[in-house]
């Protein structure tokens, strides 16, 4: 009975042993920190992305001859198919990258750092748009932080790219999303400046983000935009080419990174053209 | 607090009441007094074992609460927290409440390893497990999808309610009843933790890595059991 017990000493000993030792282990190869909240939107690292590389883009592409963008979107936490993209995107020699939103999937501060961390992968400026997935909890609030206000607009080669919050679900209808104001702000402002306009959104009219009460009205405000070339959006995680009004003006869907596709659009002198990129 | 001098008021007026009916110098208990007693016991039980501070673990940055040890050896324990998360970058501060329970299977007396300290001092639990259910307040938050969402729009329960699980180690040590003065136990602790949606992270990129979703805190126990 005695040894018996001594048996069991030793063997619970031995365990307590493992245990020990497989934390100290786990101490040294884990850990990020001391973790507040997944919503605590307290910002490590870049923020304020999208005007520190707006400032790049109107400057060093403000005259060039051949624009070359390549527009992403719905990155959710497909991390390793964004960053074959970014790869892609790489060799494909284009001046900047549009992100038309969904950065995050539940919006925690860690995966904006997670996909942010991918994107800085670039070699080249982006800036990225606001997609409903990234408003929840206080998503919206790190997004400021980390990019930006979620309208904005910037000029390239003479053309005017205005990049529009429409996920007005989020909001419950209850702010002013689309923002006809910024708009018509956009519309009217250093027209000197471009002669061209491209609309960049995360929602297309009559999805389920978009304020589809508005539909019709967002699509003749859209008429005062100088020279509208078409429109690019995300969130439908397909890659649809439409006229959704039926009237001529096209719109260009943007695929998810799972689905392993983007486009890349070349803007000519006085023409554009929209490649679909498969990687 | 509140809560707790209202359950100690009570437990004093049933406490009274027992003086009282102890008056009836009836030497074997009557079947009323053996209820009674039955009932001072129980609330009795409510009474918090002990005062919990922690930083860190998903619940903000310090937290703070009481709770109860119970259970063979003490291996169970129930605790209430309120945490608090500071403004950072956001709109406004935070608060946020933890119901947590560990578990501690094992306690090693220090002493019969080194045999220089007194017996039954200090003690060494090699694992503790925990899990525990974070609420967050705020208008931002919500506790399901609200109804202008079509139905399982998003594919998680709610922003608001977070569910950990922690993992971790803490010392004890039992101070000499000569020197006690509102404890009678402290406890050191750390523990390792991640919530829900970082381990649906995990399982929906391959990308993430264990080292990204897991934090420490670490944390005392002032026992009076």
């Amino acid at each position: 009975m005695k040894v018996m017990k001594v048996e069991l000493f030793k063997y619970t000993g031995k365990i307590t042993r493992t245990i020990i030792g497989g934390f100290l282990v786990f101490l040294l190869s884990s850990c990020s920190g001391f973790e507040t909240h997944p919503y605590d939107v307290n910002i490590k690292g870049e923020k304020d992305i999208n005007a520190k590389n707006m400032a790049i883009i109107e400057k060093e592409f403000a005259n060039k001859e051949e624009l070359r963008i390549a527009f992403i979107s719905d990155t959710h936490l497909w991390l390793s198919d964004a960053r074959d993209q970014v790869e892609d995107v790489n060799r494909r020699n284009v001046d900047f990258v549009v992100h038309c939103g969904d950065l995050t999937d539940t919006a925690t501060e860690k995966e904006y750092e997670w996909s942010r961390d991918v994107l800085t992968g670039l070699n080249c400026p982006f800036v990225a748009l606001i997609g409903n997935h990234d408003f929840l909890g206080t998503g919206n609030q790190t997004y400021e932080v980390m990019y930006g206000a979620c309208d904005f607009s910037f000029i390239a080669s003479r053309v005017k790219f205005i990049c529009l919050n429409t996920n007005a679900v989020e909001y419950d209808y209850l702010a002013s999303v689309p923002n006809f104001d910024f708009m018509e702000e956009q519309f009217t402002k250093d027209t000197d400046k471009f002669d061209r306009t491209v609309i960049v959104m995360h929602a297309a009219p009559y999805s389920d983000q978009f304020n589809n009460n508005v539909c019709k009205a967002f699509r003749r405000y859209l008429d005062f935009a100088p020279g509208l070339m078409c429109c690019i959006y995300g969130h439908n995680h397909n890659d649809t080419v439409s006229d959704i009004y039926g009237d001529g003006l096209m719109f260009y869907a943007i695929d998810c990174a799972k689905n392993r596709n983007y486009r890349i659009m070349t803007i000519k002198k006085d023409s554009y053209e929209i490649e679909q990129i498969r990687y | 607090m509140k809560l707790n001098k209202f359950v100690i008021s009570i437990v004093m007026l049933t406490c009274s009441l027992h003086v009282m009916a102890g008056d009836s110098l009836d030497i074997q208990q009557s079947k009323f007094e053996r209820r009674l007693e039955r009932s001072h016991n129980a609330w009795l039980s409510l009474i918090p074992t002990h005062f919990v501070i922690q930083n860190a673990g998903n619940m903000g940055t310090l937290s703070a609460g009481i709770g109860w040890s119970y259970g063979k050896n003490r291996k169970w324990e129930t605790e209430l927290l309120v945490g608090f998360i500071p403004k950072h970058d956001s709109s406004r501060p935070k608060v946020t409440t933890t119901l947590k329970g560990n578990y501690i299977p094992w306690r090693i007396d220090l002493s019969k390893i080194t045999g220089k300290i007194p017996e039954d001092r200090w003690k060494f639990a090699p694992l503790t497990a925990s899990l525990y259910l974070n609420t967050v307040y705020g208008h931002e938050f919500w506790k399901s999808q609200p109804g202008r969402y079509p139905d399982d729009y998003y594919q998680f329960m709610s922003t608001k309610f977070r569910l950990n699980v922690a993992l971790g180690e803490r010392i004890e040590f039992k101070i000499p009843e000569s020197k006690r003065r509102r404890h009678s136990r402290i406890a050191l602790f750390y523990e390792f933790s991640t919530c829900d949606l970082y381990i649906r992270s995990m399982f929906q990129s391959s990308d993430v890595k264990l080292k990204d979703i897991i934090g420490i805190s670490i944390g005392a126990k002032f026992f009076t059991n």
